[in-house]
């Protein structure tokens, strides 16, 4: 046996099982992915506050 | 491709090397599956950041996150009953002749107890060749030069050719009588 079989041996020793690499798999993907914030999500947020902010701070008179 | 399939390609192609990055930091490989986990763990809930990469970028962030690990924490957590577990995994290892199977398991012996007494940056570097890395990818694992890690593969695999070289000689009664 050579080195390089001795050493791919060993590696064999050492590697994860596929069956427990699956079960890591499927033991991440059970995990809820945390919401992502969309790429437009700055620009709606100024813009309704924009909005609300004038709309609250509107002259009574024009109001009535 | 959605999120979970996309996702599915970036474990399979990556989780055999980052779990033997593990082996290599943590000499256990079920230590290593859970750092493993780790790893993917975050890759999966910082995906976004992940899609548009290219195959070494991916690689190089994955292997950013496992280096940044807490590997101490880890090591020697791992109980006997997790061991037990871990054989009742393994495949059963046919074999040409007993003599041949015992001396094949010797030979493996000898290099694994030589592999856990390498420097650690050998040991990861070995480990990686191991998986199917090759030295290009190695570097861009471990944040090294190339060179480097032919380097260290290099003084690696000497110091195992000497180990079995001392087991090969006579004395050590590997020799048929």
């Amino acid at each position: 046996m050579s080195l390089d079989d001795a050493l791919a041996a060993w590696a064999t020793t050492v590697r994860l099982p596929d069956a427990a690499a699956e079960d890591v798999y499927r033991r991440i993907v059970a995990t809820p992915a945390p919401r992502q914030l969309g790429a437009r999500w700055w620009r709606d947020y100024t813009n309704d506050f924009t909005a609300r902010m004038v709309a609250s701070t509107r002259p009574a008179r024009w109001a009535a | 491709m959605d999120r979970t399939s996309e996702f599915r390609e970036l474990y399979d192609a990556h989780r055999v090397a980052v779990h033997a990055y593990f082996v290599g930091r943590t000499g256990d490989r079920w230590a290593a599956a859970d750092l493993m986990q780790e790893v993917f763990l975050r890759a999966w809930q910082r995906f976004d950041e992940l899609r548009g990469r290219p195959a070494d970028g991916r690689r190089a962030w994955l292997f950013t996150v496992a280096r940044n690990l807490s590997v101490d924490a880890y090591r020697h957590e791992r109980g006997r009953a997790d061991a037990e577990a871990a054989l009742r995994h393994e495949p059963a290892v046919g074999s040409p002749s007993a003599h041949a199977a015992v001396v094949a398991a010797d030979r493996v012996a000898v290099v694994s107890d030589a592999i856990a007494a390498l420097p650690e940056h050998q040991r990861v570097t070995l480990a990686l060749a191991t998986s199917g890395l090759n030295s290009s990818q190695i570097a861009t694992a471990l944040g090294v030069p190339a060179g480097t890690v032919r380097y260290r593969l290099s003084d690696a695999r000497r110091t195992l050719a000497d180990a079995l070289a001392r087991y090969d000689r006579p004395e050590h009664g590997t020799e048929e009588p």
